[in-house]
């Protein structure tokens, strides 16, 4: 399997033609922020991946539900187990393209809107997420808030713990892109 | 097969890229995230939502710096000459209470004090997870090893020693689609042998054996069964096997059991000995589990930047 994922990184640099500038981040900061009446929801995970094509606008992000971090275990547990439903549907997706053109040789930060699919708990929807992209002697920095709502995602809030959970959720990530050779 | 699955991905990878340059829809960017996730670490799995089912112990464990508190109740019987409408099928007599103190020192060990009505057995545990269940299978089962010594203050015994139980189990247990499956090998020390009837032994093996079907995300339906390896009880037809059917719901940080057993205790110590009730014979009860769990990490509360 490794030498397959080595084969497929040499193959897609094979591929890889002058202009078909892609840069890559392996450690996206997500977090996720629900203020409640008891008790706020938070939880962080750095174990996110991204994709940015600068040539095509093309950009892909992608998460391990199970890497969120939350403070309290049994509120991970829940989150996993109950909301999520993380052994079904583990990962967390959004594919899309940056509408605005972004000069990646040169320094400065360019507001940007991504439109395309946010993949949670296996429902899709079509959204745009505005973010900024800072530009800085080739390393790009995205970052993004946006709001996730519940039941967009078909993910339950049963009656009996309902004031123990907010009905939508406060994202934000930021990613730190290398060019990928 | 592996070859023809990289030569399937080289094949569509290719197209795919082709395609990518007239501007269609499978992008560079996503092959290579992809690739990026192909050697994801693999999460353990949550078999089981709570430490004790009916009769056995899960190999699920308290978190670290989590505490556990349980109260365990097994009424009377429903039926037969002891039970019916007289004492409300069963409630009206409580046969065993016991409550569970569960802390985790870390996610992998857990040190756990118990105490029962019957015997007033006072019992230490150690429970420790030796590995757990992944989702993508490289570790197709959960193993815990669990050690009891148990004290009987009370009644009259010659010496100290005669007063102690020890019991020892090893749980194996493995989630299915719906289905969470346990095995538990079991053995059982009783210093003095309990009950103390002559041609009773010191000491014996004994299976446990657990089911819980999934009904929702929040509810579960159990079953739990064990048999001691004994020739005293084999050959004494008034022991019988425990066995136990309940009801599971989880809110939050509670988790309530409700269930029917012909066993009278809740300890393991008490029942793989002692169990004598038949259902035959009217002599199953209603039982009930409350845990609650709480965590002493700090509050979320203010970490708003």
């Amino acid at each position: 399997m490794k030498y397959a994922v080595i084969i497929l990184l040499v193959w897609v640099n094979l591929f890889n033609h002058p202009g078909q500038s892609l840069y890559a981040c392996k450690n996206v900061e997500i977090s996720l922020f629900s203020s409640a009446p008891i008790e706020d929801i938070a939880a962080t995970t750095s174990a996110g991946t991204s994709v940015y094509n600068a040539t095509t606008g093309d950009v892909v992000f992608s998460v391990s539900i199970p890497t969120f971090k939350f403070r309290k275990s049994l509120m991970q547990e829940h989150f996993n187990s109950d909301y999520l439903e993380s052994d079904k549907y583990p990962r967390a997706t959004f594919k899309g393209k940056i509408q605005e053109p972004v000069d990646v040789t040169k320094n400065g930060s360019y507001p940007i809107t991504a439109v395309g699919e946010l993949d949670v708990h296996g429902v899709k929807q079509s959204r745009t997420i505005p973010g900024t992209l800072t530009v800085n002697n080739g390393a790009l920095t995205l970052k993004s808030e946006f709001m996730v709502k519940c039941v967009d995602h078909h993910i339950e809030i049963p009656q009996i713990v309902f004031h123990n959970i907010a009905e939508s959720i406060q994202m934000k990530v930021s990613a730190t892109y290398a060019a990928a050779k | 097969m592996k070859k023809y699955i990289v030569l399937l991905a080289f094949i569509t990878l290719s197209i795919g890229l082709r395609a990518q340059q007239t501007g269609t829809k499978m992008s560079a960017a996503d092959s290579l995230l992809n690739a990026m996730n192909a050697n994801e670490k693999p999460a353990p799995v949550d078999i089981f939502k709570s430490t004790r089912l009916v009769l056995s112990q899960t190999t699920k464990m308290v978190k670290k710096n989590n505490f556990n508190f349980q109260i365990i109740h097994r009424f009377g019987d429903i039926a037969g000459t002891n039970g019916g409408p007289q004492t409300a099928f069963g409630i009206d007599r409580v046969n065993d209470v016991y409550f569970g103190f569960e802390y985790g020192v870390s996610d992998n060990f857990n040190i756990d004090l118990g105490r029962s009505t019957i015997g007033q057995l006072v019992q230490l545990e150690l429970k420790a997870a030796v590995m757990h269940q992944t989702t993508d299978n490289s570790t197709p089962f959960a193993l815990t090893l669990i050690g009891e010594a148990g004290v009987k203050p009370y009644l009259p015994f010659p010496t100290f020693g005669s007063r102690l139980s020890y019991l020892a189990q090893a749980v194996f247990a493995r989630q299915f689609p719906g289905v969470s499956l346990q095995l538990s090998p079991t053995f059982v020390r009783d210093n003095t042998p309990y009950p103390s009837l002559p041609g009773n032994e010191q000491q014996f093996f004994a299976l446990q054996a657990a089911a819980r079907i999934k009904l929702s995300n929040h509810t579960g339906f159990i079953l739990d069964y064990a048999h001691p390896f004994s020739t005293f009880r084999s050959n004494n037809a008034t022991f019988q096997d425990p066995i136990g059917i309940g009801y599971e719901v989880e809110t939050g940080g509670h988790v309530f059991t409700v269930n029917i057993t012909n066993a009278n205790s809740v300890s393991e110590m008490n029942f793989l000995s002692t169990t004598q009730q038949r259902f035959s014979q009217g002599q199953y009860r209603i039982g009930f589990t409350i845990s609650r769990m709480f965590d002493f990490n700090p509050k979320t509360r203010g970490d708003k930047k």
